[in-house]
């Protein structure tokens, strides 16, 4: 059960550790100062940010209130488009976290690489890869 | 003094500094704001971003005391108390289960204590019960309407009230489980990945064996994360505990990390369909990432037992509010007065605090 030795952690996990816990810090630091941006200026939102929780407690579905107090949904990657508006800069820091376990991976199959570890490498690509099909959007069935 | 500028105190100052400054902006911005009819007021929308942030951060700061995923908590709550729709609620309580396990990564891989190889193997499985999780959560907003909110409220009350019952008994785990044979497939993913454990004082190296039997109960806990917006740290660990006989807490530490990594693609059919709420999800976002921070480095060395009874009267409380909405609803009752909340709160909690009493005597 027991060795002697303190063992040394696997490179790959110091590598995928330190990028999630950096793009973390990095997305909730954007989400601090992204609604800051909303409110200071509503006009450059997506969605009004004083209409818009209304319609939340109103209990409107995602749909409903995309449409009322935006104009219809203008898809999950709108930041890319407006990246000065206050709402797209949150949802940046959004996505930008919620992306974290593929470059995480990316980093950990180039170690795997390295260390001739084939099986780790092809299980962390394929996690990568779900992962990056999700984000595209390319597997959905709605 | 010094500890204070370096990580990851140094981030974490930095990140309450934004914060504090991001709020005082927030407020004289919204105070001095003028708003249109039908719009919500500058002061109430400041209060509900503080409030949305001081709630996150307490659930997360609890949640690790009471070594509970910040999730259970969150999305119960929601939907049984707030008149907000259903798979918004899911959504960003995807988001506050997957920060929670995010922000634990780092330190836990710092340590060892988690096991990358073993979580990547997990996820290949988790992300695709996830993923078809959160499609289906989609397909039936989209195509039950207000009787999928209510059969969605019954179903999520009935898990909860089990989860509960389950907290309370303590479940079949095992600190340091025995493996008596390892069979070919698990010995082919060379899993082994020793680490030094403190309360020990020792190496310690650990045999896993069933790796096939974890993929298909990891598919299952995947897809009740993605379609309920739970997290599932409550079903990873019993589940590498007892099927793959991995040490409770590198089972607990791999949870966290597999939350992170596998809710990474169940999380993107809610964000490309609108789901989440910029808004709405970042005070929730940014509470867990600084409570999750804050309550490991300094609340973990607390030692409140006591904290469980309170998280598992709260979630029968939840429960209650989740059967009784649901119900309701579905036209079954009509709606619940705010006096019978209240008897019933009153009930549960003189019973936790029974059990806090009882529990802190044993202690002494």
């Amino acid at each position: 059960m027991s060795t002697q030795k303190i063992p040394e952690i696997p490179k790959a996990a110091l590598i995928y550790g330190s990028i999630v816990y950096w793009i973390t810090i990095i997305s909730c630091i954007v989400c601090m100062v992204g609604p800051v941006i909303s409110v200071a200026f509503p006009d450059k939102n997506v969605m009004n940010p004083y209409k818009l929780f209304n319609a939340i407690f109103q209990g409107k579905d995602a749909a409903t209130i995309w449409q009322e107090v935006g104009g219809g949904f203008p898809g999950g990657h709108f930041y890319l488009k407006h990246l000065s508006f206050g709402d797209a800069i949150t949802q940046a820091g959004i996505a930008f976290g919620c992306s974290v376990a593929l470059w995480g991976l990316l980093a950990s199959a180039v170690v795997y690489v390295k260390e001739k570890n084939h099986i780790y490498v092809i299980l962390a690509l394929w996690v990568s890869l779900l992962v990056a099909l999700s984000m595209i959007g390319i597997v959905s069935s709605h | 003094m010094k500890k204070m500028f370096k990580s990851p105190w140094l981030e974490v100052n930095f990140m309450l500094l934004v914060l504090i400054l991001s709020y005082i902006a927030l407020a004289l911005i919204t105070g001095s704001a003028e708003t249109e009819a039908g719009a919500m007021s500058g002061g109430a929308i400041w209060g509900w971003l503080f409030g949305f942030f001081f709630l996150s951060f307490a659930i997360a700061m609890v949640a690790v005391i009471g070594g509970i995923g910040g999730g259970v908590l969150f999305t119960p709550f929601m939907l049984a108390f707030t008149p907000v729709d259903s798979l918004i609620v899911r959504a960003t309580g995807l988001i506050v289960a997957m920060f929670s396990g995010l922000i634990s990564t780092g330190l836990f891989m710092k340590t060892g204590l988690a096991n990358l190889k073993i979580c990547i193997f997990c996820a290949a499985a988790y992300g695709v019960g996830a993923f078809a999780g959160a499609q289906g959560a989609i397909l039936v907003a989209q195509h039950l309407g207000a009787t999928g909110e209510g059969i969605i409220r019954l179903a999520l009350g009935g898990i909860l009230c089990a989860l509960a019952i389950y907290f309370l008994v303590g479940g079949k785990k095992i600190e340091w489980p025995e493996v008596k044979k390892v069979d070919k497939f698990t010995d082919f993913f060379k899993f082994s990945q020793p680490y030094f454990e403190v309360s020990l004082n020792k190496v310690v190296d650990y045999p896993v064996t069933r790796a096939a039997w974890i993929t298909i109960a990891i598919v299952g806990v995947g897809l009740l994360s993605g379609f309920f917006g739970l997290g599932a740290g409550w079903a990873i660990v019993p589940a590498q505990n007892v099927i793959m006989a991995l040490p409770l807490k590198v089972a607990a530490a791999n949870s966290g990390v597999l939350l992170g990594m596998g809710d990474c693609i169940g999380v993107w059919p809610y964000l490309l369909m609108g789901a989440i709420i910029p808004a709405f999800v970042a005070p929730w976002l940014v509470g867990q990432v600084l409570g999750g921070l804050l309550g490991a480095m300094v609340l973990i060395r607390v030692k409140a037992g006591f904290v469980r009874f309170l998280l598992i009267g709260f979630m029968f409380f939840s429960c209650f509010g989740l059967l009784t909405k649901g119900l309701n609803m579905l036209g079954v009752i009509g709606a619940v007065p705010a006096w019978l909340n209240g008897l019933v709160f009153v009930f549960i909690f003189s019973l936790v605090t029974r059990s806090i009493i009882k529990f802190t005597r044993a202690q002494e």
